[in-house]
């Protein structure tokens, strides 16, 4: 459960105080599979980035399963994140220099899983993208939505409490967007992980059971579906 | 797999990693190169200095040195001898009077120290009857006593082999003596300065016209040159009232040369280990601000700033761990080589002579330099790689995944 309370987030740019994200209340269930839209600076990312812990509000608090994030200091903040959030970047983000399975590797090993365990995740989850034959292959030597593909992978194997994708269908074509969310649907209903998008991508919305619109930083609309 | 990573990492731009490993490499090998040759040049001049002239001690009477009177003769003589004798440190010794003394010949006249030997002994301690044109050290002689002059002096009295020339000092009573020798043979030394003051007669010559009972001064050749000042100091307890000085007593400058050559070799390793530092650092950091993304990719998804920092701190470790040793075995194979060639300076033959230096240089490296390069290598790696981690850490993920390519 993702409960966040009067988060407001302020930016100083130049000499102008600029408002991104104002008085905004949240609850998230676990299992939800929802979409955060609204038009470029309404304050979609940065309302995602407060959620994952990668930016500080200035007021307000935002508490997963209990644990209010805002309060942690740096090094128990990426720790938690290591443990309870995934993250699915637009630009797939994998590590260049490893391999598809060391990449959906990578996290469980910073969670001191064993071999045997992480293998068999590993093994699993690039099964359930569809990526069994790649497992050797580099970020270069795939597609972009291979790619994406094993981000979704990555951000499932270290079993977060919710997964966190920004515009992750921007940069595929609808095949691959189409494939991706399929994926990500069976996935949340599989692994009971939540989905939280970050998107103006109609496919990606069409799929979500609840839509969160936001513009100039307030949430305008709320709706199950 | 971190480690696995920071390796992989290295060679996602291998032609900028290359650069910078060759150029450590070629770092290393240029100050070996130049510590070999110094180092080399400086043990050649001092033990051409210690086995033409010097020996490892010398042992005079106390006053000797100072005033050069023809009376101030070692005290103890025989006691003395034969402690040396009987010590297994000692090489060999060689008993020397010495007398300051005007030369002349018919072609011209000179200031010379005439030096009183016993060949057979000398040739224990020093290698002049190496430097002879023809090898007559005293061996062939007729009725005149024998002498042996310097290319130099030889050249200056147009003195050639056959030659009388008449030599005058005063004797051990105070007169005037005026003695005639036969140039028997000519010396040359690497050292011009050497050369120019010397002349070798035999002992028992010298001893008549100088109506002396004693001797002047006591050369001693050891076994192991590391033993000299050991040795030196129980001769002094032993034997109070003598001046005992080592080679670096008796021709300071050599040891000052020593000393400078330590200090040039500290600068050179500054001045390599700076050269690796910048380096790396401009490398790390390139390597830092290009990846901005990708770190705080890793920060987002948990990696954390310990395992960051140490990631880059790896990345700089493989850049020295395979430059050092390659920079080490090239030097290696080279000072090794040359060591066994020499480096021919033979165009600059006399330039060198004239410091006491031949015209070959077998460059040596005490293994030690090895050791402590290869370790200044990775502490070097490591402290200049704490400035591209710390910047590293200092980024903002948030930030970096929305602003940085």
């Amino acid at each position: 459960m993702i409960t966040i309370k009067n988060i407001r987030k302020t930016y100083q740019s130049g000499d102008i105080e600029v408002q991104a994200l104002q008085d905004i209340s949240l609850t998230i269930k676990p299992g939800e599979f929802t979409a955060i839209v609204g038009p470029s600076g309404s304050g979609k990312t940065t309302l995602l980035n407060i959620i994952g812990g990668l930016d500080s509000p200035t007021k307000g608090s935002v508490k997963i399963n209990e644990t209010d994030i805002t309060q942690l200091p740096e090094n128990e903040l990426i720790d938690f994140r290591l443990h309870h959030i995934g993250f699915i970047f637009q630009s797939y983000n994998l590590i260049p220099v490893l391999t598809a399975k060391e990449n959906v590797e990578f996290l469980m090993l910073l969670q001191k899983k064993n071999e045997q365990a992480r293998n068999e995740r590993t093994l699993k989850l690039l099964k359930a993208v569809g990526l069994e034959d790649q497992i050797h292959k580099r970020p270069n030597e795939m597609s972009g939505g291979q790619q994406q593909r094993v981000a979704v992978a990555r951000a499932l194997a270290s079993k977060p409490s919710f997964i966190l994708a920004d515009e992750p269908t921007a940069n595929l074509d609808s095949k691959s967007s189409e494939n991706l969310l399929n994926i990500m649907q069976r996935l949340n209903r599989e692994e009971k992980t939540t989905f939280i998008f970050s998107t103006h991508d109609q496919r990606v919305i069409d799929k979500a059971n609840r839509i969160i619109t936001i513009e100039d930083g307030k949430i305008i609309s709320d709706t199950s579906q | 797999m971190i480690i696995k990573i920071a390796f992989k990492n290295i060679w996602r731009n291998s032609l900028r990693s290359w650069t910078v490993i060759i150029a450590i490499t070629l770092g290393i090998f240029g100050g070996l190169a130049v510590i070999s040759t110094a180092t080399g040049l400086s043990k050649m001049r001092q033990n051409n200095a210690i086995e033409t002239y010097i020996s490892h001690l010398q042992i005079h009477d106390t006053n000797f040195l100072q005033f050069s009177r023809i009376n101030d003769t070692i005290p103890q003589k025989a006691e003395l001898i034969s402690y040396l004798n009987s010590s297994k440190l000692v090489n060999g010794l060689s008993k020397r009077i010495k007398t300051e003394s005007f030369i002349q010949s018919a072609g011209g006249t000179s200031g010379v120290i005439l030096n009183g030997i016993s060949p057979d002994n000398e040739k224990n301690v020093t290698r002049i009857y190496q430097k002879l044109n023809h090898g007559n050290y005293f061996q062939k002689h007729k009725r005149k006593p024998p002498i042996i002059l310097s290319q130099i002096l030889s050249t200056k009295l147009n003195a050639k082999i056959n030659t009388t020339v008449q030599c005058s000092f005063v004797n051990s009573y105070g007169e005037s003596v005026v003695c005639v020798f036969k140039v028997i043979d000519i010396f040359q030394t690497n050292n011009s300065l050497y050369d120019e003051v010397n002349a070798f007669v035999k002992m028992e010559d010298l001893k008549a016209y100088a109506k002396l009972k004693g001797i002047h001064e006591i050369a001693v050749k050891l076994e192991d040159e590391s033993n000299v000042e050991t040795f030196r100091n129980e001769l002094i307890s032993k034997f109070p009232n003598h001046q005992i000085d080592s080679w670096r007593g008796i021709a300071p400058e050599l040891g000052y040369a020593d000393k400078m050559m330590n200090l040039i070799l500290i600068i050179f390793l500054i001045i390599i280990m700076l050269a690796l530092a910048f380096g790396i650092i401009n490398t790390m950091l390139m390597a830092v601000l290009e990846r901005k993304k990708e770190l705080g990719m890793l920060l987002s998804i948990g990696m954390n700033k310990k395992k960051v920092f140490g990631m880059i701190i790896w990345e700089s470790v493989f850049l020295a761990l395979l430059s050092g040793p390659l920079g080490l075995l090239c030097s290696y194979i080279a000072i090794t080589t040359f060591a066994k060639k020499g480096i021919d300076l033979s165009f600059a033959a006399s330039g060198l002579r004239s410091v006491g230096i031949e015209s070959t240089i077998y460059p040596y490296v005490e293994n030690r330099f090895y050791y402590i390069i290869s370790i200044l290598v990775i502490l070097t790696a490591i402290l200049s790689s704490l400035y591209p981690a710390i910047k590293a850490l200092k980024l903002n993920p948030s930030e970096t995944l929305r602003t940085a390519n």
